[in-house]
This record gives structure tokens, sequence and C-alpha cells, in this order.
């Protein structure tokens, strides 16, 4: 199984890298849309949502994502790699979404940042339900709890009650922390730097 | 609070420092994040110690953070003076940005497209400071020199920067003796503070009381094997 990294020229590619290597996963990193050769693509985000949107734009991979997730290949999206995914954020005045989730983005609050650990856990039931399929098989744990690390400033509400949301924290209740929708994942904390929890989540969803 | 740590970076080897002038050599980059991964370590800053303008070691540092394994948040600052600097961090296994003399020249153009790129979270304030006679001095790194508070506009850095490092300059590798006092006279929201220099269990209870950022915990994390989990136990 190879995973494809998006580099649109922002975000700690080699992060996740790093992270699918501990899992013996060969990642590729891809600059073109036509590298595409992966049915599981990663969308790395860090950045402001303006110029990343423009990026992804000026890059094609706008298209190709839509594309890619129609003929029902799976996709992960991280932080605002995943606030992307919604129909638009708020951010530098506005900026639209790839529309593939139902939901936007909008700010935590005034000078307020979540950048924290916080616990977090899944059940291999949920992507069940959700029907995400993992194909890798690289585990056979049916649940996951640990902590995973947050840095932001924005987040998503998610609008649509036929997915699996689970949101950040009482505090953050009204954002997602993970959102299941069939062959899309979105996380806003950053599993490739959550240490062992972002391998046995990735080990999850694989 | 997070508990993390600080390493200093300077030509592709990792130094502990005291004082803010004894500098001990201590190895590999590599080694000294695995440690202190194995401990669990909420995060690490990686800084580099630049003294001056002339700064011929940056891309040998750029390697070594790009051939950097880890799992945990990184921070990187030290020397980050210009766009083309910014641009050599893509892809680097780093999530937070780390300045200072941007901050205290008000460098708004390097500050936003650092902003742009990585984003409004990633952007950290560096104040290395030290208190002679009741009076706080902040280093200004590209002069290598201290300048007094009253010359800073900490407006400025508590609008353009996310989280703002107040770093212990005089207790550098000493034990619970950061000046705290520091709270009080320079005006930044405590959940934005991020305390090191001299930074001992007492010192953790004080930023846990005060509702601090986080801590970052110098030389001592790599002393002792069990120092971390102490200290978080703290």
């Amino acid at each position: 199984m190879t995973v494809e990294i998006i580099d649109i020229g922002m975000g700690n590619i080699y992060s996740i890298q790093n992270l699918l290597y501990k899992l013996n996963i060969d990642a590729k990193i891809i600059t073109t849309v036509e590298q595409i050769k992966s049915d599981f693509l990663i969308l790395p985000g860090v950045g402001s949502a303006k110029l990343y949107m423009e990026k992804l734009q000026q890059s094609k991979f706008d298209k190709a994502i839509i594309k890619h997730i129609k003929a029902n290949k799976r996709l992960l999206g991280i932080c605002l790699g995943f606030q992307i995914l919604g129909e638009y954020s708020q951010e530098d005045g506005g900026v639209q979404g790839l529309g593939l989730l139902k939901g936007y983005t909008s700010k935590l609050g005034n000078n307020i940042s979540n950048n924290q650990w916080i616990n977090f856990h899944l059940k291999k039931q949920n992507l069940i339900e959700s029907k995400w399929l993992p194909q890798a098989k690289l585990s056979r744990k049916q649940s996951i709890d640990g902590r995973v690390f947050y840095n932001h400033e924005y987040g998503f509400v998610c609008e649509d009650k036929n997915v699996y949301s689970q949101s950040i924290s009482l505090g953050l209740d009204k954002y997602s922390s993970i959102v299941i929708d069939k062959n899309i994942i979105g996380v806003q904390f950053h599993p490739e730097k959550s240490q062992t929890m972002g391998i046995e989540l990735l080990g999850m969803v694989l | 609070m997070r508990v993390g740590a600080t390493l200093l970076l300077l030509d592709g080897y990792c130094y502990q420092s005291y004082n803010w002038q004894i500098l001990r050599p201590l190895g590999k980059l590599q080694n000294a994040v695995d440690i202190l991964e194995q401990y669990q370590c909420d995060e690490i800053s990686i800084i580099r110690p630049i003294r001056d303008k002339d700064d011929k070691t940056f891309l040998n540092d750029i390697k070594t953070v790009a051939n950097l394994k880890s799992l945990t948040p990184i921070s990187f600052g030290g020397g980050l003076r210009s766009q083309e600097h910014i641009d050599m961090l893509h892809k680097l296994p780093i999530e937070r940005l780390i300045f200072s003399t941007p901050f205290i020249e008000q460098n708004t153009q390097l500050l936003q497209y650092a902003k742009n790129r990585f984003g409004n979270q990633a952007i950290q304030a560096l104040l290395p400071f030290k208190e002679l006679n009741n009076q706080i001095y902040i280093f200004h790194s590209a002069n290598n020199s201290f300048i007094p508070l009253e010359q800073i506009d900490i407006s400025f850095i508590d609008k353009y920067a996310n989280e703002v490092i107040l770093f212990d300059t005089k207790h550098e590798g000493d034990k619970n003796h950061f000046y705290r006092d520091i709270l009080n006279k320079i005006d930044i929201p405590n959940h934005k503070i991020i305390i090191s220099g001299g930074i001992g269990k007492d010192d953790i209870k004080f930023a846990q009381n005060n509702n601090l950022a986080s801590v970052a915990i110098e030389n001592k994390v790599l002393h002792t094997e069990y120092s971390i989990k102490e200290y978080k136990n703290g």
C-alpha cells in the first residue's frame, strides 16, 4: 500500500512522511496532480486559509481531490487540510472551501487558540458505521484512547448529522475533533505530532 | 498546561547553556529529541543561540532539522530574519516558528509572511530577558546587546505572537530561580506565556496556578533520566 502526501508548498510534510514510515507504509510526496496514483491521499494543512486555497487551485489539486473522492477513493485531511474540505472558512475575510463536508470553519474566539494536548478516543465501530473501511489492517484494536496535540485558532463546525463527528472538548464542543464521512476523514489535531496516538490512529484507519 | 523542553542547536549539534554564556556540548539533535520523546515531553523548542547578524551555520542547522525524525511538536527559531529563511523551512518537521529580532524591530512584513506560510497559531515570540536592579532588559540578538524593556512595544508583540516565550537568561541552568515578577512587568495575557530559564518544580506549580500556556525546561531535562516525569507530576 502506498499513501500519497499532497505537497502544495506549505506544511510539515516530512513529519507526516515520518509517521507513515513508523508504520512501515510507503509514503510518497506528490507535487502535481499527474502524480496521483494511490487510493489514499493525505492533505496536510499548515498556513493561512486564503493562501492555502490559492495554492490548491493553482496546482489544480482542488479539482483532483474532488475527483478522487467522487471515485470513492480515500482522503485524510489534517488541520487546515481538514477545514478546507468544508463549505467555507471565515479566516482571511472568507474563503470558499472544497465543499466535500457539510459545515464551515470559524474562529475559536478573540485572542483564543487551542494549543494543547487533549484526550481523544475512537472506536473501530465508529469507522464501520461511517462506511470507512480500513484496508491495510495494521491493527486489531477495537478502540484507541489517549492524548492528541492541537495547534489552531480556527475550528470546523460540522452541520451534517448523518456523519460521525466528535467534538474537541467540553469547552470547544461546537468544533469537531474528527469527522468521518464514508471515504473522507478530517482531523483537527496533528496525528503526526501526537506521539503514540498518531501511530495508533493511522494504524486503525489505513 | 504543557511541559516542554528547550534545546539549543548550533552548527548541527546540541548544547546545554548556562547563564546565557557557557555552552556545553550535548551531542546530536536526534539523540536528544529521542530521549525527550521517550519521556512524552509535550513539545520541544529548538533554538539556535545566534548572537550576531552573521549566520554561517544556518544552512547546516536546516539540514539537521530536515533529517529529524520526531512525533513530538517542534518549534524552531534563532536567526530567522528573512523571507528566504522562512521558505527554507518548507516541508521541515516543525510546526511553530520562534522569532525574536523581528518582534523587537517590528518587522511586520516578515511576520506576516511567516503567518501566511505557517498560520497565526505558529508564531511564537522569544524574549530573552534579565533583571537588574528591578529593571528588565531584553536581549536584542541581532545587536548582541540588552536593551531596556521600555524600548520595546509589547502591544505589537501581543498582537502578532500567538505565544510569547519569556526566557530568563540570568538564571538559565539554575533550579527554581525563574524571575516570576516578570509577569507583572510585561502586559501579555498569561494564557499566551511560556516561561523558560531556571525552571524547577516550584516554577511549574507557579505556572499551573497562573494558567500559563507552557513551561520549557532547559538543560535539566537531559541531566537525569527521570526528571521530565518528575516535573510533569510536579
